[in-house]
């Protein structure tokens, strides 16, 4: 039979056998590459910073939404989420340090570290969150010391390092911010009351007092109870312990 | 000039122009709010971001499809040898055709925009100058888009060269940051990525300047030297693109 006619013939079974061939590589294929994906990461690099001059498109602050987003949602799986240990806190912070050029004004990405990131299960993470907000809040401190507030209290209540809490309260209180509460300056006191050391305290408490005799302020009656709670709490507590006030000087 | 002007308006009808773009953005208008919720703080500024960025690339896009579709379409179906045999100039033709453009942009951007300050509460000058500054972006966009369809006969052709060059465009801002790299980092390429970065920053606008998010967010994002340069590029480059489109014209024979 010549090949044209028997092509004519049987063509629609060659076809058919052809089509179950094919299916059969692309099951054998699948059953092959079932295994293999993405290799994903939580918290993936982050991109440089002409890269991301190149990746708004001249839209920067539409590519800092956009990875914030992201970075808000790292970690958030199909059905389920990461626990914080897990992230690589390291690569967070250069994540918070990009974002920062893209947009220097906003407050997204330290509200994100501080009341987000923060709650890490391995406390010793923290340290990144820390340096990353005393870095943020050091742009302006006038204008941001609520970020250094909120390292210090990391400071002190996750990483438990009471002498970097105690330096960044001492940062923070340098602040002229005509916005700052009284307890901005008290700050010092509280950490170096909780460190047991008392002589400081009581003379961060002294120098606020004078600089307030010197220079009146008009003050909240509450930030005025806080303070007066403040100092009678640790006036009670420095008559139980029999301290000598001069030992101070 | 007043009916080439009413049969680019009745064409985006037709075409489901207005249609089309509108519920686009409506979709994105949903999507940038509702990413904007599930934001820990600054919903509202991530909504604004994110309908701003989306809603300009959308315009564009939509726009640069329009203007390539129903050129191709003219040629045709011979509408321009059949308008062209009235008593109409070539220059008054394209004309016709860039004011039918740029109406019917006006009539999409003008309401989302007037939405966005209702829903978004942009109180400020930054969305006079988000609306006035995609219009002009949307501007250079159509007369370039106008421009490839008349040189490139195919209208899959002019598509991509004008999505082109808007992205180019738009990314003319990093060109000029890679030629002002520092030296050391410019003596990979001894000069020569410098200089065909250059050559093509002479030749195209700087849309990266345009239509920013962030003055919808900070006002005191707004830049005045910026506007000025992005007034002074609409100004030249808009006739550049139109005159252009007349020389081509001229010479075209049918």
């Amino acid at each position: 039979m010549p090949i044209k006619i028997f092509f004519h013939i049987y063509s629609h079974k060659i076809f058919f056998w052809l089509f179950i061939l094919c299916f059969l590589l692309q099951a054998w294929l699948w059953k092959n590459t079932e295994s293999y994906h993405q290799q994903q990461q939580i918290v993936p690099e982050p991109i440089s910073k002409y890269a991301a001059a190149a990746a708004s498109f001249g839209d920067k602050e539409f590519l800092f939404r956009t990875l914030s987003t992201r970075l808000q949602n790292s970690g958030d799986i199909f059905a389920g989420f990461i626990a914080l240990k897990k992230y690589d806190y390291n690569r967070l912070y250069q994540w918070f340090k990009t974002l920062d050029t893209l947009n220097g004004q906003s407050t997204l990405i330290p509200s994100l570290a501080s009341y987000y990131y923060s709650q890490t299960q391995n406390k010793q993470d923290t340290i990144y969150i820390i340096n990353y907000l005393d870095e943020f809040a050091s742009k302006d401190i006038d204008k941001y010391w609520w970020w250094l507030f909120q390292a210090t209290f990391i400071a002190k209540r996750d990483l438990k390092n009471y002498d970097l809490s105690l330096k960044l309260a001492n940062k923070m209180a340098s602040s002229a911010s005509s916005t700052a509460p009284i307890w901005v300056k008290q700050m010092p006191a509280f950490i170096s009351a909780e460190m047991g050391n008392n002589c400081l305290s009581l003379k961060i408490i002294n120098i606020i007092l004078q600089e307030y005799q010197q220079n009146p302020t008009p003050e909240k009656a509450k930030e005025i109870n806080f303070m007066r709670f403040f100092i009678q709490k640790q006036i009670n507590i420095l008559k139980q312990q029999k301290f000598d006030i001069n030992q101070c000087q | 000039m007043q009916a080439i002007l009413k049969y680019i308006l009745r064409n985006g009808l037709r075409d489901r122009l207005y249609l089309g773009l509108f519920i686009a953005m409506a979709i994105c208008f949903a999507l940038s709010i509702f990413l904007g919720s599930t934001m820990l703080v600054e919903q509202n500024q991530t909504s604004i971001a994110y309908f701003a960025g989306s809603c300009r690339t959308l315009l564009s896009c939509g726009i640069i499809l329009f203007v390539c579709i129903t050129i191709n379409r003219a040629f045709e179906h011979k509408e321009i040898e059949f308008i062209l045999s009235k008593a109409i100039s070539r220059e008054n033709f394209i004309l016709g055709y860039l004011l039918g453009f740029f109406v019917a942009t006006f009539i999409i951007l003008a309401p989302i925009t007037i939405i966005a300050i209702a829903v978004f509460k942009i109180i400020n000058l930054g969305i006079l100058y988000w609306f006035l500054t995609t219009l002009a972006e949307c501007l250079i966009v159509i007369c370039f888009a106008l421009l490839s369809s008349l040189i490139l006969k195919n209208s899959f052709s002019a598509i991509l060269a004008s999505i082109a060059f808007y992205a180019i465009s738009r990314l003319m801002g990093v060109f000029v940051l890679a030629i002002d790299l520092p030296q050391h980092l410019n003596q990979l390429s001894l000069g020569n990525l410098a200089m065909a970065l250059k050559l093509l920053s002479v030749m195209f606008p700087r849309l990266d300047l345009y239509s920013q998010s962030s003055w919808l967010v900070y006002q005191d994002s707004i830049n005045s030297q910026e506007l000025l340069i992005i007034l002074l590029q609409s100004i030249i480059y808009l006739p550049l693109l139109i005159f252009m489109s007349f020389h081509d014209f001229k010479k075209k024979q049918f």
